[in-house]
Protein backbone atom coordinates (compact mmCIF):
# COMPACT_ATOMS: atom_id res chain seq x y z
CA UNK A 1 0.00 0.00 0.00
CA UNK A 2 1.46 3.41 -1.09
CA UNK A 3 0.95 6.65 0.99
CA UNK A 4 -0.78 9.11 -1.09
CA UNK A 5 -1.01 11.52 1.51
CA UNK A 6 2.54 12.95 1.05
CA UNK A 7 3.16 15.34 -2.58
CA UNK A 8 6.21 14.98 -4.49
CA UNK A 9 9.10 17.15 -3.72
CA UNK A 10 8.59 19.75 -7.12
CA UNK A 11 11.83 21.13 -7.71
CA UNK A 12 13.75 17.46 -8.08
CA UNK A 13 17.06 17.08 -6.61
CA UNK A 14 17.72 21.10 -6.64
CA UNK A 15 15.39 21.10 -3.39
CA UNK A 16 18.48 19.57 -1.49
CA UNK A 17 20.28 22.51 -2.07
CA UNK A 18 17.95 25.22 -1.58
CA UNK A 19 18.96 27.37 1.33
CA UNK A 20 15.62 29.02 1.84
CA UNK A 21 13.55 28.23 4.41
CA UNK A 22 15.75 25.56 5.67
CA UNK A 23 16.24 24.57 9.51
CA UNK A 24 18.32 22.11 11.23
CA UNK A 25 16.15 19.20 10.65
CA UNK A 26 16.05 19.81 7.16
CA UNK A 27 20.15 20.21 6.70
CA UNK A 28 20.49 17.07 8.60
CA UNK A 29 18.34 15.29 5.82
CA UNK A 30 20.43 16.55 3.54
CA UNK A 31 22.99 15.43 4.24
CA UNK A 32 21.69 11.81 5.28
CA UNK A 33 21.22 11.70 1.59
CA UNK A 34 24.26 12.94 0.37
CA UNK A 35 26.34 10.40 2.60
CA UNK A 36 23.52 8.00 1.52
CA UNK A 37 24.71 8.29 -2.08
CA UNK A 38 28.80 8.26 -1.21
CA UNK A 39 27.71 5.39 1.01
CA UNK A 40 26.27 3.57 -1.83
CA UNK A 41 29.00 4.28 -4.71
CA UNK A 42 31.28 3.02 -1.81
CA UNK A 43 29.84 -0.68 -1.59
CA UNK A 44 29.83 -1.13 -4.93
CA UNK A 45 33.09 -0.17 -5.43
CA UNK A 46 34.11 -2.22 -2.37
CA UNK A 47 32.21 -5.00 -3.67
CA UNK A 48 34.06 -4.97 -6.95
CA UNK A 49 37.30 -4.78 -5.05
CA UNK A 50 36.45 -7.54 -3.03
CA UNK A 51 36.77 -9.55 -6.33
CA UNK A 52 40.23 -9.49 -6.11
CA UNK A 53 40.02 -12.14 -2.91
CA UNK A 54 39.01 -14.96 -5.87
CA UNK A 55 42.00 -14.09 -8.18
CA UNK A 56 44.47 -15.11 -5.20
CA UNK A 57 47.45 -13.67 -3.30
CA UNK A 58 49.05 -12.02 -5.52
CA UNK A 59 45.77 -9.67 -6.94
CA UNK A 60 45.00 -9.11 -3.15
CA UNK A 61 47.55 -8.22 -1.26
CA UNK A 62 48.72 -5.72 -4.05
CA UNK A 63 45.63 -4.09 -3.91
CA UNK A 64 45.84 -3.87 -0.36
CA UNK A 65 48.97 -2.06 -0.81
CA UNK A 66 47.75 0.26 -3.24
CA UNK A 67 44.84 1.09 -0.89
CA UNK A 68 47.36 2.84 1.54
CA UNK A 69 47.93 5.37 -0.52
CA UNK A 70 47.11 8.98 0.99
CA UNK A 71 44.45 9.50 -1.69
CA UNK A 72 42.16 6.79 -0.75
CA UNK A 73 43.15 7.09 2.90
CA UNK A 74 41.41 10.23 2.39
CA UNK A 75 38.60 8.69 0.57
CA UNK A 76 38.22 6.32 3.57
CA UNK A 77 38.17 8.69 5.79
CA UNK A 78 35.12 10.37 3.74
CA UNK A 79 33.54 7.05 4.06
CA UNK A 80 34.09 6.84 7.99
CA UNK A 81 32.32 10.16 8.44
CA UNK A 82 29.25 9.74 6.17
CA UNK A 83 28.81 6.37 7.68
CA UNK A 84 28.88 7.23 11.30
CA UNK A 85 26.87 9.88 10.42
CA UNK A 86 24.41 8.27 8.56
CA UNK A 87 23.89 5.60 10.86
CA UNK A 88 23.94 7.77 13.88
CA UNK A 89 21.11 9.99 11.64
CA UNK A 90 19.05 6.39 10.66
CA UNK A 91 18.82 5.36 14.24
CA UNK A 92 17.48 9.25 15.60
CA UNK A 93 15.10 8.59 12.37
CA UNK A 94 13.87 5.59 13.25
CA UNK A 95 13.22 6.60 17.23
CA UNK A 96 11.47 9.23 15.79
CA UNK A 97 9.41 7.15 12.75
CA UNK A 98 7.85 5.15 15.89
CA UNK A 99 7.00 7.62 18.13
CA UNK A 100 10.31 8.59 19.90
CA UNK A 101 12.40 11.71 20.87
CA UNK A 102 10.34 13.29 18.61
CA UNK A 103 9.80 16.18 20.74
CA UNK A 104 13.64 16.21 20.99
CA UNK A 105 14.94 15.31 17.94
CA UNK A 106 16.93 18.89 17.08
CA UNK A 107 18.71 17.57 20.18
CA UNK A 108 19.32 14.31 19.30
CA UNK A 109 20.52 15.65 15.86
CA UNK A 110 23.30 18.08 17.25
CA UNK A 111 23.94 14.91 19.80
CA UNK A 112 24.44 12.34 16.12
CA UNK A 113 26.83 15.58 14.69
CA UNK A 114 28.86 15.21 17.93
CA UNK A 115 28.80 11.63 18.11
CA UNK A 116 30.01 11.75 14.52
CA UNK A 117 32.82 13.93 15.17
CA UNK A 118 33.83 11.94 18.05
CA UNK A 119 33.84 8.46 16.22
CA UNK A 120 35.56 9.95 13.20
CA UNK A 121 38.46 11.12 15.62
CA UNK A 122 39.07 7.60 16.97
CA UNK A 123 38.40 5.55 13.97
CA UNK A 124 40.25 8.09 11.73
CA UNK A 125 43.01 8.39 14.17
CA UNK A 126 43.54 4.45 14.30
CA UNK A 127 43.47 4.34 10.65
CA UNK A 128 46.29 7.00 9.88
CA UNK A 129 48.41 4.65 12.73
CA UNK A 130 48.15 1.80 11.02
CA UNK A 131 49.31 3.18 8.17
CA UNK B 1 11.34 20.44 11.83
CA UNK B 2 11.70 19.94 7.78
CA UNK B 3 11.52 15.97 7.22
CA UNK B 4 12.23 15.26 10.98
CA UNK B 5 9.99 11.85 10.82
CA UNK B 6 9.97 9.59 8.57
CA UNK B 7 7.20 8.31 6.54
CA UNK B 8 7.04 6.24 3.01
CA UNK B 9 7.10 8.96 0.56
CA UNK B 10 4.70 8.89 -2.21
CA UNK B 11 5.77 6.31 -4.60
CA UNK B 12 7.29 4.09 -1.94
CA UNK B 13 4.96 1.43 -0.03
CA UNK B 14 5.27 1.00 3.48
CA UNK B 15 6.34 -2.20 3.00
CA UNK B 16 9.67 -1.00 1.39
CA UNK B 17 9.86 1.84 3.98
CA UNK B 18 9.81 -0.83 6.91
CA UNK B 19 12.67 -2.80 5.38
CA UNK B 20 14.64 0.47 4.43
CA UNK B 21 14.65 1.30 8.63
CA UNK B 22 14.90 -2.24 9.72
CA UNK B 23 17.84 -2.87 7.42
CA UNK B 24 19.36 0.00 8.49
CA UNK B 25 19.16 -0.82 11.83
CA UNK B 26 20.56 -4.11 11.68
CA UNK B 27 23.26 -2.78 9.16
CA UNK B 28 24.57 -0.70 12.20
CA UNK B 29 24.91 -3.82 14.46
CA UNK B 30 27.09 -6.07 11.92
CA UNK B 31 28.72 -2.62 10.21
CA UNK B 32 29.93 -2.43 13.70
CA UNK B 33 31.49 -5.65 14.06
CA UNK B 34 32.80 -6.12 10.56
CA UNK B 35 34.36 -2.09 11.22
CA UNK B 36 36.44 -3.61 14.29
CA UNK B 37 37.25 -7.08 13.25
CA UNK B 38 38.53 -6.35 9.72
CA UNK B 39 40.07 -3.10 10.61
CA UNK B 40 40.43 -2.10 14.05
CA UNK B 41 41.96 -5.14 15.39
CA UNK B 42 43.62 -5.99 11.96
CA UNK B 43 47.41 -5.05 13.10
CA UNK B 44 47.63 -2.92 10.04
CA UNK B 45 44.37 -2.17 9.51
CA UNK B 46 43.31 -4.33 6.26
CA UNK B 47 43.57 -8.16 6.85
CA UNK B 48 45.61 -9.93 4.47
CA UNK B 49 44.54 -12.62 1.78
CA UNK B 50 45.41 -15.65 4.00
CA UNK B 51 44.42 -13.93 7.00
CA UNK B 52 40.86 -13.44 5.56
CA UNK B 53 40.92 -16.99 4.09
CA UNK B 54 41.83 -18.36 7.97
CA UNK B 55 39.51 -16.01 9.44
CA UNK B 56 36.47 -17.32 7.33
CA UNK B 57 37.33 -20.71 7.82
CA UNK B 58 38.14 -20.95 11.54
CA UNK B 59 34.89 -19.06 12.48
CA UNK B 60 32.16 -20.32 10.10
CA UNK B 61 29.85 -17.72 12.13
CA UNK B 62 32.27 -14.89 9.78
CA UNK B 63 30.50 -16.29 6.77
CA UNK B 64 27.09 -16.05 7.78
CA UNK B 65 27.64 -12.42 9.35
CA UNK B 66 28.87 -11.08 6.16
CA UNK B 67 26.37 -13.19 3.83
CA UNK B 68 23.57 -11.56 5.82
CA UNK B 69 25.04 -8.54 6.12
CA UNK B 70 25.38 -8.09 2.21
CA UNK B 71 21.90 -9.00 2.26
CA UNK B 72 21.12 -5.75 4.48
CA UNK B 73 22.96 -3.76 2.73
CA UNK B 74 22.43 -3.98 -0.93
CA UNK B 75 18.46 -3.78 -0.11
CA UNK B 76 19.01 -0.89 2.57
CA UNK B 77 20.95 1.38 -0.44
CA UNK B 78 18.60 0.15 -3.25
CA UNK B 79 15.21 1.44 -1.42
CA UNK B 80 17.27 3.97 -0.24
CA UNK B 81 18.09 4.94 -4.19
CA UNK B 82 14.70 4.46 -5.35
CA UNK B 83 13.90 6.97 -2.76
CA UNK B 84 15.98 9.38 -4.35
CA UNK B 85 14.93 8.92 -7.93
CA UNK B 86 11.33 9.58 -6.43
CA UNK B 87 12.76 12.71 -5.87
CA UNK B 88 13.02 13.69 -9.57
CA UNK B 89 9.40 12.93 -9.94
CA UNK B 90 9.81 9.89 -12.42
CA UNK B 91 6.79 8.70 -14.32
CA UNK B 92 4.98 5.47 -13.10
CA UNK B 93 6.21 3.69 -16.52
CA UNK B 94 9.69 4.77 -15.91
CA UNK B 95 9.81 4.13 -12.45
CA UNK B 96 8.81 0.71 -13.41
CA UNK B 97 11.58 0.38 -15.25
CA UNK B 98 13.96 1.59 -12.15
CA UNK B 99 12.40 -1.11 -10.07
CA UNK B 100 13.10 -3.57 -12.52
CA UNK B 101 17.13 -2.53 -12.61
CA UNK B 102 16.90 -2.12 -9.34
CA UNK B 103 15.75 -5.60 -8.42
CA UNK B 104 18.45 -6.90 -11.21
CA UNK B 105 21.05 -5.01 -9.89
CA UNK B 106 20.27 -6.23 -6.05
CA UNK B 107 20.40 -10.26 -7.14
CA UNK B 108 23.52 -9.41 -9.30
CA UNK B 109 24.79 -8.05 -6.04
CA UNK B 110 24.05 -10.64 -3.79
CA UNK B 111 24.64 -13.49 -6.06
CA UNK B 112 27.80 -12.24 -6.31
CA UNK B 113 28.74 -11.78 -2.92
CA UNK B 114 27.55 -15.42 -2.14
CA UNK B 115 29.68 -16.44 -4.51
CA UNK B 116 32.70 -14.59 -3.18
CA UNK B 117 32.36 -15.97 0.12
CA UNK B 118 32.51 -19.79 -0.82
CA UNK B 119 35.69 -18.77 -3.12
CA UNK B 120 37.04 -17.50 -0.35
CA UNK B 121 36.31 -20.33 1.85
CA UNK B 122 37.32 -22.61 -0.38
CA UNK B 123 40.46 -21.29 -1.70
CA UNK B 124 43.15 -23.70 -2.40
CA UNK B 125 40.89 -26.79 -1.25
Amino acid sequence: MENPEKKPNTRGIWDWFDPRGRNVGGWGFIINRISAIGLTVYLYLHLVMLGKLAQGPEAYDSFIAFAKQPLILFGEMLVIIGGIYHGLNGVRIALNSFGVGVSTQKQLLYGVLGLTVIGTLIFGWRMLLAH
Amino acid sequence: MQNAVSQPKAGESYLLWFIKIVSGLLIIVILFIHFVVNHYLAPEGLLSHAEVVAYYRNYPIVPIMEGFFLVCVVSHSLIGTRSILLDLNPKKAVMRVIDALLVVIGLAATGYGIWLLFAVINWGA
